[in-house]
């Protein structure tokens, strides 16, 4: 669910905008701190799981704002660059404020321990996961279907001299969809927090699977990254289950190998 | 001999007199490394963002070999390039055939996978710890252990990678990459098989990173992870567009940028990512171009004062 979600918001970033966005996790990585603190700070999760991830889109707005809307004429080197460098700072930024060392956060009361499933024993945080996970795919896939403003933003994917042609705002549309997909890498961030803890790498760990899950799911199809994102948690898993050591690096080889069979990916058409 | 050749040669000879020579020998490494990525990104107009694949790879296996097996420097050197070769062969098969924004984000995943392996292989790569104890055998008779003597060593393969690299891109091989990045669609036409010339240009590059990160290897006894992390892929091509990515010098004025820079903040500030961050950021939006751009740019406008 959460590469999922992950995988959504860089297919939507780099299928909108046509730049490949290498800050999106270290957007991950401050979700999660954001919600920690809030947590912390506020004294309830409930509160912070809203306004974490809503800071993060913050963060994306400002990001687009001042340094990727002047680069659209630019190669995409010079994109790379940017966001690069904004990874950089954004993760070491995390170390200055919240320290190297990683800590763990725990969920909130409600949800600890686990529920008795009949079959199996599962703990009750993984199960909020994944409801409030398939909850947030399943609205932002309405929003994206359904509404106008989701066309407008998927016909900017398909052609967007065409869009700016028929006298939408292309400028605008960017911004929001940047801040969109920060808002669901924030979100992921704050809803893994308490089950893998909090880490200032672990915003380059989750990069690197955002990326795959868009390759395979195929450049610029929305849905498919949430399949891709969904297979591939399952994936990992399976492999977790039994080769602990290499279920990241099965991730890639995997993908590697998908590649090799469908250059365009799981379910891309082009 | 030409200018620039002269300038190179100069700065060979004077960079121990100035700096520390292990930094000397580093500036040199990393500029191997930019003149390969240069390749792709100036002359096929390919943006890798996996060239830390390659460079790590061949770090990680001659390292092993050096430390276990006590092969000489030379095969270590040769083994390398083969094992940047070869390991940009097979990403290159996978990458060639997609372009733009697909490319690069392939690059970076492929990048991602062999970190991981390293990452997780602790018994080979030490993970997170590193692996240490490469060690830099004499040979014939000449003690690389002594950082002058290494220098000269490594300068030395830098000037050799430089006159290769020269000759491969003043060479046919050379205008037909140039002929891709400046119309993919041409070339093709023409009769090209482009993808199987975007391979070429990758093994080409790899073998560069390959030598590059034996020699970095060396210099440092340990193959840090950081040396097939991303980040280190990120640098390069950081480096390279600094100095200016059109220009077959470009890269190397770019890496004694990049390493003399960042190896006076870093002893700075422990946060010094941070301000390599910054630095990013600044270049890419004030910046654009790198040094060898602005220089042309600075001469172009004295000369055309000059004639008024």
């Amino acid at each position: 669910m959460l590469y999922a979600l992950m995988g959504l918001g860089l297919a939507l970033i780099t299928g909108v905008l046509n730049i490949p966005n290498f800050a999106h996790g270290a957007l991950f990585a401050v979700g999660a701190y954001l919600l920690a603190s809030a947590a912390n700070g506020i004294g309830n999760f409930w509160i912070a799981l809203v306004v974490a991830p809503i800071g993060v889109a913050v963060l994306g707005l400002v990001i687009e704002y001042a340094g990727v809307r002047r680069l659209y004429a630019a190669g995409h080197d010079y994109q790379l660059l940017l966001t690069f460098g904004l990874a950089l700072i954004l993760s070491e930024s995390i170390i200055l404020v919240w320290g190297p060392v990683g800590y763990s956060h725990l969920p909130p009361p409600i949800l600890r321990g686990g529920l008795d499933l009949g079959f199996t024993f599962y703990p009750k945080y993984r199960l909020f996961v994944m409801a409030a996970g398939g909850l947030l795919i399943l609205l932002t896939s309405l929003f994206l279907e359904k509404t106008r403003y989701g066309a407008i933003l998927r016909a900017g994917i398909e052609n967007k001299e065409m869009v700016s042609l028929l006298g939408i705002d292309i400028h605008r549309l960017f911004t929001v969809a940047f801040a969109l997909g920060a808002y669901l890498a924030g979100i992921a961030g704050a809803l893994t927090a308490p089950i893998r803890g909090l880490s200032p790498q672990m915003g380059a760990d989750m990069l690197g699977i955002a990326y795959v899950v868009v390759v395979l799911g195929g450049l610029g199809n929305l849905l498919g990254a949430i399949g891709a994102g969904l297979l591939i948690g399952i994936a990992q898993s399976i492999v977790a289950a039994y080769w602990t050591e290499a279920s990241t690096a099965v991730i890639f080889a995997v993908m590697a190998v998908v590649l090799l069979v469908r250059p365009q990916g799981l379910f891309g058409i082009r | 001999m030409s200018r620039s050749t002269l300038a190179i040669l100069a700065a060979v000879v004077l960079l121990p007199l100035v700096m520390r020579h292990a930094l000397g020998s580093e500036i040199w490494i990393f500029a191997i490394f930019g003149l390969g990525l240069n390749l792709l990104l100036g002359y096929t107009g390919l943006l890798s963002f996996g060239q830390a694949t390659f460079f790590g790879s061949a770090a990680y296996v001659a390292g092993w070999l050096l430390k276990h097996l006590g092969i000489n420097a030379f095969a270590a050197l040769g083994i390398g390039v083969a094992v940047g070769a070869a390991s940009a062969a097979l990403v290159g098969y996978l990458c060639v055939q997609r372009s733009g924004l697909y490319f690069i984000m392939l690059t970076f995943a492929l990048n991602q996978l062999f970190y991981f392996v390293a990452y997780q292989w602790t018994s080979v790569t030490g993970g997170e710890d590193g692996m240490p104890g490469v060690p830099r055998p004499a040979f014939l008779g000449i003690d690389f252990k002594d950082p002058l003597h290494y220098y000269v060593f490594v300068s030395g393969l830098f000037l050799g990678s430089l006159w290769i690299m020269r000759r491969i891109v003043g060479s046919p091989l050379g205008k037909i990459l140039q002929a891709i990045r400046e119309n993919e669609l041409r070339a093709e036409a023409v009769g090209y098989d482009v993808a199987r010339f975007k391979l070429l240009a990758f093994v080409i590059a790899g073998a560069f990173s390959g030598l590059a990160g034996v020699l970095y290897a060396m210099l440092f006894g340990i193959v840090p992870l950081e040396a097939i992390g991303f980040v280190a892929s990120g640098n390069v091509v950081f480096a390279t567009l600094i100095g200016g990515s059109g220009s077959l010098y470009g890269p190397i004025i770019g890496s004694f940028l990049f390493i003399w820079l960042s190896e006076s903040v870093s002893t700075l500030w422990a946060r010094w990512p941070l301000l390599l961050g910054v630095a990013f950021v600044a270049v890419v939006l004030f910046f654009r171009g790198g040094v060898v751009e602005a220089w042309s740019r600075f001469w172009s406008w004295r000369s055309s004062r000059r004639k008024i």
